[in-house]
């Protein structure tokens, strides 16, 4: 299996059971610095949500909503229907990010230095031999 | 004693914290686990590259194999990105031949092995910096706490604010996030009178540093323990972040050791960063 076949099938398992009832939006610590999220219906916005795990476009209260998961999970527990909703959050941010090889749909913040910066720290913070045993 | 064989997977962002690892590794020896540590861009759970599934999937897959290969029955998470990483996505595509478990079981799983060799007293009565996020995985929230508090002379104090996110790190891609969460923070140790801030993750305690110029102390429940247990942690990162100059304070040859473009481009910029309150 590869990973957009993973993130394929379980975006359809849980937009299965997903009813977008909007109870994990409601939970959701992030809405305040999502735009548009806090003045929209929560179903609305999680119907948005789920419309992304079935290859759809989504609604802006959704993206934004999606922008701003910084994996809380506390919509997991909420969740009426008992589903890993912080997982299905995940699997819309993924998509939302292009990972299937689409076009983006949020801002997708990538750190090209990201490697070289791991390593310049490294070269900091431990010996010679470690380096090359650890990294 | 017998002693378990696992890799010490720490994660990327780790290399700011060599300490954390050097420390991690001996207290993991100390109640029993060979744990052989494993982390940087060679050993990537993908979420760098999350925009694109085929090079995660790629990285990812070099993770696991790389781990498979290395014979060890159990893989020691530290990063909770990681670890979830592994659970959500790494090993539904690419079989383990390891269990997963995070550090704070490890040793909780040890802690009568570890519990008699605290034998320094630390005074310090904390507040734990805790987040939502990953404590559903793993009861991180509890179990900091409880091995904290098998150390002479920490207190842990109780308060029931929490911060988004699974950790610092994605609080600070979102505008205004992070500086609200510490704002809430200075508050709890405020009202619980406590004078120590205990950091669980990596990229809560980079960003945490800063807020010691609000005349708190910031230190990582390893380096909690591993004052007890009598092993060298010192926080150079938290030194050089709080420095009035970093480059003087970590001094010239260190920096032309990293390399001097490196050090300007990528590294100085961070520990230069004012505070996000």
């Amino acid at each position: 299996m590869t990973l957009i076949e993973h993130i394929r099938a379980e975006s359809a398992r849980l937009a299965g059971l997903c009813t977008a009832c909007g109870g994990c939006v409601r939970a959701c610590p992030m809405t305040p610095y999502a735009a548009g999220v806090g003045a929209a219906d929560p179903a609305a916005v999680a119907f948005g949500m789920r419309d992304l795990l079935r290859d759809g476009p989504g609604t802006p209260a959704a993206l934004a909503w999606v922008a701003a998961c910084t994996r809380s999970g506390i919509c997991t527990p909420a969740c009426p229907e008992q589903i890993d909703a912080a997982f299905m959050l995940r699997l819309a941010q993924w998509r939302a990010k292009g990972a299937l090889g689409e076009a983006p749909r949020i801002p997708v913040k990538e750190d090209t230095q990201f490697s070289p910066k791991v390593k310049a720290f490294a070269r900091l913070t431990l010996t010679e031999q470690e380096q090359a045993e650890w990294l | 004693m017998a002693v378990d064989h696992a890799v010490f997977w720490y994660g990327c962002n780790m290399t700011r914290h060599g300490e954390v690892i050097r420390a991690t590794t001996r207290i993991l020896e100390l109640v029993g686990m060979d744990a052989a540590p494993a982390g940087g861009p060679a050993s990537c759970c993908g979420s760098p590259k999350e925009a694109s599934a085929r090079i995660s999937e790629g990285m990812a897959r070099r993770t696991v194999t790389q781990f498979n290969e290395s014979g060890r029955g159990q893989v020691v998470t530290w990063c909770p990105s990681c670890h979830m990483n592994m659970q959500d996505s790494m090993a539904p595509v690419t079989p383990t031949k390891f269990e997963t478990v995070h550090v704070t079981e490890a040793l909780w799983a040890r802690r009568d092995r570890l519990a008699p060799l605290l034998t320094q007293r630390v005074e310090a009565r904390v507040l734990l910096h805790a987040h939502h996020g990953f404590n559903g995985r793993v009861a991180v929230n509890d179990l900091v706490p409880a091995l904290l508090r098998l150390i002479p002379g920490v207190t842990v104090a109780e308060h029931p604010y929490r911060s988004p996110g699974h950790m610092c790190s994605s609080l600070a891609a979102v505008p205004g996030a992070l500086a609200d969460a510490h704002r809430a923070t200075l508050s709890a140790m405020s009202e619980t009178g406590t004078g120590t801030l205990c950091t669980i993750f990596h990229s809560c305690h980079r960003e945490a540093v800063a807020l010691e110029r609000h005349g708190i102390r910031v230190r990582n429940w390893i380096h909690l323990l591993a004052e007890s247990l009598g092993i060298e942690a010192e926080d150079e990162y938290k030194a050089w972040r709080n420095a009035a100059d970093p480059r003087a304070a970590i001094g010239e040859d260190r920096i032309l050791a990293a390399g001097e473009v490196a050090f300007a481009r990528l590294l100085e910029p961070e520990l230069r960063k004012p505070p996000a309150v």
